[in-house]
């Protein structure tokens, strides 16, 4: 590989940063908030891709395609958080294993109704085709989703750091106890950030299936480059999503591209580093 | 030996022969199957021997299981003697092991289980990617497990005989002085600590004898189907194992048999029928989490103990559990402030 595809690469991997970091500040933020290792976080991702590629083949419609999988996630997380992590609520090995289940069922039920080929969400005309980058083309759905992930930083920054709800949900992470006693309906709290975390999976999702295609096993892979990022950016901090979904982007599309091997060594050997020399991750406080 | 005890090891006994004489009386594919689940239950013990005891809940065990198979059929391909090829496997899953108890002897928890989930899917890619020692995604062909135990009736012995083996040594391992000591960290890391115990330590070799388990399922599992590929490995086979834990009943001893009995006959025997046997796995894992989060075994020990209510609350070693007992990896503790850590915490048997 020759040092002009590098521009390239540092656009691949900030695309692939883009729905990590979509991925990541969900996981993260329901984490810091409920201490629950959403393990079907991957799974939202996939329901969220299809409900998209199957609104967006009705209706024509990218942005319905968009709306729908928000909402069919959000739904779906509202009702397993409702129905089941409720239920075992505070039993942390409990609620790992009950996202798992679900993760199971996710991925074996979209099979059943999707089936095993890839498939891939009509964009419309504005954002297919490419845009003028300096001297460099680059297609213009990629740059889309980076632009949808900053706005989302953005939008979460926003959420936690101005409104009546962020102080609520800052409190609720430095202190649960505290902050239900003070009169947070904690409960309402842990809903809202649920299905918050669960839509913007589902929004990765869907954002995902206009350039990677959704198919069977896409929910683990997702994953796992999410728990990574959480990892080594800290658990429960969105900055430290940002920061981690960056680096781990940015590290894989190289890797991919300069020693493919091992790409996914490259990926994971950060991660170790992370963990024995600061265990509570970059950003994050202590776990 | 008391009483009880006596009767539980003739029942062991009697139950063992029909296992024992199996190669005998059913036909070869149900004599691959039972392989099988001897082979799963033994990944599972060694799961559950660190959920069971330390409450460390493992997601990447079949990572361990992955380097212990390859080195198998790396040496089996280039014709090394079977002693020989053991040995490589061992080396294999020494240092993975070792890489696994370094990383995550510190940690407890939820944080232990997403490191040995990513050190898991780390393995994975590494076999999956690195294609000129590994064969990649095809794999590797032309392993042939040593003649000694070439006959399928032979070999399901040595399933046996290992599977056993290994539930043995997790029972022993938790009537151990070492067992106390890692049942009194799970319950108090903080006190145990500070009565001086190595925590770390006592978590680091737990994680590496727990590995060298998992390794000797690699070495099994290669061998039986003579053909590898970085499915051994996958996530969703150290995700089952843990499925296979929760199932049967963490710190029970025969949970792990009984659990990878359910899932692969599951996996094996429903899935001529119903293709969706995926979601039934995942329907009776969420039931199981909700219902009975101490397992088919704990909960008929449970059952069982409340029938007969046992005499004295206190539980002589070998005699009837008490049945103030603690579900490990529930998380519900019910330990009070000062009370001994109970040396029965981890060992539920039912008489089946």
């Amino acid at each position: 590989m020759t040092l002009e595809t590098v521009p390239i690469q540092v656009l691949n991997g900030l695309t692939f940063s883009a729905l990590l970091f979509l991925l990541a500040s969900g996981f993260t933020l329901i984490f810091g908030l409920m201490r629950i290792v959403n393990l079907a976080h991957g799974s939202f991702y996939l329901v969220g891709g299809y409900v998209g590629i199957l609104a967006g083949s009705v209706s024509g419609s990218f942005m319905v395609a968009l709306i729908a999988g928000v909402i069919a996630t959000g739904a779906f997380g509202f009702l397993t958080e409702r129905f089941l992590l409720r239920r075992v609520s505070g039993h942390e090995l409990r609620e790992v294993l009950l996202t798992v289940g679900i993760a199971f069922i996710v991925a074996d039920l979209s099979l059943a109704v999707f089936g095993g080929k890839p498939q891939l969400l009509d964009v419309p005309d504005f954002l297919s085709g490419s845009s003028l980058l300096g001297t460099y083309r680059y297609p213009t759905y990629r740059l889309f989703v980076m632009g949808l992930a900053v706005a989302v930083g953005i939008g979460l920054w926003y959420l936690q750091q101005r409104t009546p709800l962020g102080a609520r949900i800052r409190a609720g992470v430095d202190d649960r106890e505290t902050a239900a006693a003070l009169g947070i309906d904690i409960g309402r709290l842990f809903a809202v950030m649920f299905v918050l975390g669960a839509g913007l999976a589902g929004l990765a999702g869907v954002a995902s299936a206009g350039m990677l295609t959704m198919r069977p096993g896409a929910d683990t892979d997702i994953l796992l480059f999410a728990l990574v990022v959480v990892i080594v950016g800290g658990l429960g901090s969105v900055t430290g999503a940002a920061i981690g979904s960056v680096f781990i982007g940015l590290l894989d599309a190289f890797s991919r591209a300069w020693f493919p091997e091992f790409s996914t060594f490259a990926v994971f050997a950060p991660m170790a580093i992370v963990l024995v020399l600061r265990p509570q991750g970059l950003r994050g406080s202590s776990a | 030996m008391n009483r009880s005890s006596a009767v539980r090891l003739a029942a062991v006994l009697l139950l063992a022969v029909p296992v024992v004489l199996a190669p005998q009386y059913l036909p070869p594919h149900l004599l691959t199957v039972l392989t099988v689940v001897f082979i799963a239950g033994l990944l599972a013990a060694s799961v559950n021997l660190l959920a069971g005891l330390s409450g460390l809940v493992s997601m990447g065990h079949a990572g361990i299981a992955l380097a212990a198979a390859y080195g198998i059929a790396w040496a089996s391909v280039r014709d090394w003697t079977p002693l020989g090829q053991i040995a490589l496997a061992l080396v294999a899953t020494l240092l993975v092991s070792l890489v696994y108890a370094a990383m995550t002897a510190r940690t407890r928890g939820i944080v232990f289980l997403m490191i040995t989930l990513a050190l898991g899917v780390l393995l994975y890619g590494l076999a999956l990617k690195a294609s000129s020692v590994t064969g990649g995604q095809n794999g590797m062909t032309g392993i042939r497990r040593p003649d000694v135990i070439k006959a399928p009736g032979d070999f399901y012995l040595v399933a046996v005989l290992a599977c056993t083996l290994g539930l043995v040594a997790s029972r022993v391992v938790s009537r151990s002085p070492f067992g106390l000591m890692l049942q009194g960290i799970r319950e108090s890391p903080n006190r145990m600590a500070s009565l001086g115990y190595p925590v770390s330590r006592a978590k680091f070799m737990a994680i590496v004898l727990s590995g060298l388990m998992a390794g000797m399922a690699g070495i099994l599992a290669v061998w039986q189907v003579e053909f590898i590929s970085p499915q051994i490995g996958s996530f969703a086979r150290s995700a089952n194992a843990v499925v296979m834990v929760i199932l049967g009943g963490t710190g029970t001893i025969i949970g792990p048999l009984v659990g990878a009995g359910v899932v692969v006959g599951i996996e094996q025997w429903l899935s001529s029928y119903i293709e969706r046997w995926p979601t039934l796995l995942g329907l009776v894992l969420v039931l199981v989490v909700l219902f009975a989060p101490r397992g088919i075994v704990g909960t008929l020990a449970d059952l069982a103990r409340r029938r007969s209510p046992a005499m004295g609350g206190a539980g002589t070693p070998g005699g009837p559990p008490p049945s103030q007992a603690v579900a490990p990896g529930s998380g519900a503790s019910t330990t009070t402030v000062g009370a001994p850590v109970s040396p029965d915490h981890s060992q539920k048997e039912a008489g089946p």
